[in-house]
């Protein structure tokens, strides 16, 4: 195991071992330097005392050159084993005597050198003089082996391993139970962190130590304990405010009105904050106050003693209420110390600690959430935090449920506009349909027109019921040909071209009483049921400026939903009258009235609409809607009272006119000069060009005709340039191949002074449109009038 | 090869010759030194001199061997302080002013003479007469072997008030006055 990750107590032992070694190596170190120096001193300091007595006692025998005697005064080294070698060197240098007798070769110099001592490698050699009297008589060479000191050093040695070992003993137990002081609270430290970290239990604590660092430690443990408790504790409430968070903000998600996310907030947080008081309040800018709009379930009590119950309205002025107002989050930790009338209302309760969170959507503070405690100080910032967060996510659901409001409603104004477009394709696709029909009918009338306003003009003496069946006839042509044009128009979108005349509506009440005679006399005997009709005419009525055909008509649906209405009979009253609003203005009103089933509420509110009947099969829908449009072109009002199973009554408003004018249409038919005209006819429909002959010739023109396009533009071809050239052409529009725009075309190019006069099934629509063809001088619409033409013919050729 | 072994011999004899010169050339210089060499090993009484000045003699009586050994041997030494003088005496009035007397062995007939003028007196009589000791000389020279040996008379010594150091008396023959010549 390494040092790094040793347990500590054999990491603490180990250094107290290493320690204690060392500083056993480093005293024997000591210790042996110290001997081997003082060993070497005395070894040198015994050959020193041993040399000094033998070269005091050979003086003599080297003054007097005793060699016998000298060498058995070098025997003396005997007395020493170390000393392998001694020589006596004379004055001169030379040996004089050796010790041993036969000295291994090498051990004696041949010549004394300095005197002192050396050592060899493995001997100390010394030379000393040989001194008597002041004289020096020789020199003294000794070597002694160091074989002592090694041995000395052996010895050494072994009592230090000795020693070293007996120590380590020692040390280590010593070691053993002094590491134990400070490994023991180190463990018992580690023991703790690993009890914390394994049952995650924070409220475990150390057991103190008694050394001040370790107690430090211990200390500072405990702390950090606390310290991860407090915040562990933190974390839990953290958690589950954001799990509460969580919950409302899914709760108030599946919601989508505002007062259901109100309750459903207030009632978590009532429950799982917990609150003793929570209320939301909507701000209006405008009033600068705040409205109670959702009191907590639990808090309905105590709202009701402080006055803050649904719908109260709470000022805003400056106390902590403008703060919020501002968008910020307001905390009174008690509100008996807050002066100002709102919180002294919160306190009169008894709470203490209030919380107002602004709901804010897109800057703009919308509302508060109110929550308030009872004990005072008792939100934390973590519940503020959850109550500033609470109260974004409660703005969002809020402004969501706006927005879905009014995703809502565009989703059914979307519905509504498509099925409107989805009618105006019906209603073109019948306009369509219409204005064929128009056409036709109108190609189909013209004779009749033509024929009846010729004879009515050119036959003086027609009996006086002749004359009169005649009338009702060109009346009822030009009843048809109006019907057509206005069912035409009517399908269109755009305002019709209107040509209004002055009305007496009295004479065209009596007239349409007259047309639905059937209706509500012939038809209702027939089906066995009795309608009395009562009339009242208002005496001096003002005449109107109107299109007489529209208001005919109209008042014949009025009169035959009357008559429908009384499916077992009943009284039809129609009733004019003149109201005076002030002193110049006047309305004329047409009053229908039944005593029939009446209409309920669904029925009254969709009447006007196109294609809503109540008939069934029978109706088609569009009998009151055409009145509509006639009410609104006429600038009218309409008004209806009805009672279920008593009757209604139809009002139609007219303003009146009191001043009155001419028509320029109405001008008599005598005031044309009677100029001959050579003019060219071209209609692919043989019955108009004969009735137009017929009547044209009449006035004195001459009238060649054309069946086709192509058949006219060549007869004006032909004649042009010479003396039976036309001077005026009339056309129809609507031929096949060549049709009277190509025709208008080919003549204005030969001749473009002479007029071109259209004559149109769809002339109305074509006027209304502004798209006359070019080169057309005038259009006139089918059936022609013979004054209409007339007037033309003036204007154009004569 | 003949030649080689004669030039070998002749080599060899040579130096045997020179060798024996040499020896008897040499025989008074260690002689000299022997004599110088005494003053360090014999301890002499302050009453031996004359003042506190007064040099260490060293005399010769009658016969001088050593030419001029002696004196090169003695020049500028000096024995505890006193300068060494070397002295010719030839009588014995001469003698007793000196601290060692050297008595050449041919003086054996004047020996008795001088050594009884020199009665008490703290003179280191040496002479190089083999049975000089036994005739009463403090220390004789006497030639063994080709060396030269000391032997001493120790009553003579102690009787003149001389200290012989044991160093000395060590590598000495101890020898004592015969009757005859006492």
């Amino acid at each position: 195991m390494t040092l790094r990750t040793a347990p500590i107590r054999r990491k603490l032992m180990k250094m107290l071992l290493l320690t204690s070694g060392m500083v056993l190596l480093f005293t024997c170190a000591a210790l042996f330097t110290y001997e081997f120096v003082t060993f070497r001193q005395a070894v040198v300091r015994q050959l020193d005392t041993l040399g000094s007595a033998i070269a005091s006692n050979s003086t003599a025998a080297l003054a007097f050159d005793n060699p016998d005697d000298a060498r058995s005064i070098l025997a003396a080294f005997k007395a020493d084993p170390h000393i392998v070698a001694a020589a006596l060197y004379d004055e001169s240098g030379a040996v004089f005597a050796t010790y041993p007798e036969a000295v291994p070769s090498g051990f004696v110099p041949s010549a004394p050198s300095e005197i002192g001592h050396r050592f060899e490698q493995s001997h100390v050699i010394g030379f000393a003089p040989v001194m008597e009297g002041g004289q020096r008589l020789g020199t003294l060479f000794v070597r002694s082996d160091l074989t002592q000191i090694r041995q000395r050093f052996e010895l050494y040695l072994a009592v230090m391993a000795l020693v070293v070992a007996l120590s380590a003993v020692i040390a280590y137990f010593l070691s053993d139970h002094q590491q134990a002081q400070i490994s023991q609270p180190i463990l018992e430290l580690a023991e703790t962190a690993r009890a914390v970290s394994d049952r995650q239990d924070y409220g475990v604590r150390a057991r103190p130590a008694d050394t001040l660092e370790l107690a430090v430690l211990t200390e500072a443990f405990n702390h950090m304990l606390t310290q991860i408790q407090a915040s562990e504790q933190r974390s839990l409430a953290q958690m589950s405010r954001l799990s509460l968070l969580q919950q409302i903000t899914s709760a108030i998600g599946e919601r989508q009105d505002l007062p259901s996310i109100f309750q459903v907030v207030l009632r978590s947080v009532e429950d799982n904050l917990p609150i003793d008081f929570g209320c939301i309040c909507l701000y209006s800018a405008a009033t600068q106050a705040l409205t109670v709009s959702t009191v907590g379930a639990a808090s309905q009590s105590m709202s009701a003693g402080m006055g803050l119950v649904e719908n109260a309205i709470v000022p805003v002025d400056h106390n902590g209420l403008s703060h919020c107002i501002r968008g910020q989050l307001v905390y009174e930790p008690d509100v008996r110390e807050v002066p100002h009338p709102f919180p002294q209302r919160i306190a009169g309760a008894g709470l203490r600690s209030l919380v107002i969170a602004p709901l804010i959507v897109e800057n703009n503070v919308f509302g508060a959430l109110i929550a308030a405690r009872r004990e005072e100080n008792s939100f934390s910032s973590g519940d503020c935090e959850f109550l500033r967060q609470l109260s974004q996510h409660v703005a969002l659901a809020s402004h969501q449920a706006q927005l879905h409001g009014a995703l809502q409603n565009a989703y059914d104004d979307l519905r509504q506009s498509q099925q409107t477009v989805m009618q105006q394709e019906r209603l073109r696709a019948l306009g369509q349909m219409a204005s064929g029909i128009a056409h036709d009918i109108n190609n189909a009338i013209s004779p009749i027109s033509l024929y009846t306003e010729s004879l009515l003009e050119r036959e003086p003496d027609l009996s006086p019921r002749t004359r009169s069946s005649l009338t009702t006839i060109q009346r009822a042509i030009d009843d048809v040909a109006g019907t057509v044009a206005r069912m035409r128009e009517f399908y269109r979108q755009r305002e019709p071209q209107l040509t209004l005349a002055l009305v007496d509506i009295n004479r065209i009440v009596e007239q349409v009483l007259e047309l639905t005679h059937a209706k509500w006399y012939d038809l209702a005997q027939q089906q066995g049921i009795a309608i009395e009709l009562r009339t009242e005419f208002a005496a001096d009525l003002p005449r109107i400026m109107g299109a007489e055909g529209e208001i005919r008509d109209a008042l014949t649906n009025l009169i035959f939903n009357a008559v429908d209405a009384m499916p077992n009979g009943g009284t039809l009253t129609v009733r004019t009258r003149v109201v005076r609003k002030g002193s110049e203005e006047q309305t004329v009103r047409i009053e229908v009235t039944d005593t029939g089933i009446g209409m309920d509420e669904e029925t009254r509110r969709r009447c006007l609409e196109p294609f809503f009947t109540t008939k069934g099969e029978r109706g088609t829908g569009l009998g009151l809607a055409m009145v509509y449009g006639m009410i609104q072109r006429h600038s009218a009002e309409f008004e209806i009272d009805s009672v279920v199973g008593q009757g209604t009554t139809m009002h139609i408003i007219f303003p009146a006119y009191t001043q009155a004018f001419l028509s320029t249409m109405r001008l008599p038919a005598t005031q044309f000069s009677q100029r001959r005209l050579r003019m060219l006819l071209i209609d692919d429909d043989p019955l108009i060009i004969k009735a137009l002959e017929d009547a044209l010739s009449v006035d004195g023109h001459v009238i060649t005709s054309a069946s086709g396009g192509q058949a006219g533009i060549d007869a004006f071809t032909a004649a042009h340039g010479t003396d039976t050239a036309f001077a005026v052409v009339f056309t129809d529009l609507g031929m096949p191949r060549v049709d009277g725009r190509k025709v208008a075309d080919s003549v204005k190019r030969l001749s473009p002074a002479t007029p071109v006069i259209l004559l149109t099934g769809w002339g109305q629509r074509m006027l209304a449109e502004d798209d006359i063809p070019p080169h057309v001088d005038r259009v006139l619409s089918k059936p022609p009038r013979l004054h209409e033409i007339r007037v033309a013919l003036k204007e154009l050729a004569l | 090869m003949e030649v080689l072994r004669r030039l070998t011999a002749l080599v060899a004899m040579a130096m045997l010759l020179a060798s024996s010169v040499c020896s008897a050339a040499s025989e008074y210089e260690v002689k000299a030194v022997f004599l110088f060499n005494f003053s360090h090993f014999v301890e002499w009484p302050a009453a031996a001199f004359p003042g506190p000045d007064a040099p260490f003699v060293i005399g010769v009586f009658g016969h001088d061997p050593f030419g001029s050994g002696l004196d090169e041997a003695a020049r500028g030494e000096t024995i505890n302080g006193r300068p060494l003088v070397v002295r010719r005496v030839s009588d014995v009035d001469g003698a007793a002013g000196c601290q060692i007397l050297f008595m050449h062995r041919s003086e054996e007939a004047r020996m008795r003479e001088v050594l009884g003028a020199l009665d008490h007196r703290s003179t280191l009589t040496v002479s190089d007469l083999a049975d000089a000791g036994e005739r009463g000389v403090m220390i004789a020279l006497a030639t063994e072997n080709n060396r030269i040996r000391l032997r001493v008379n120790v009553d003579s010594a102690r009787a003149a008030r001389l200290t012989i150091s044991s160093k000395l008396l060590r590598s000495a023959e101890i020898v004592a006055a015969t009757a005859d010549g006492g």
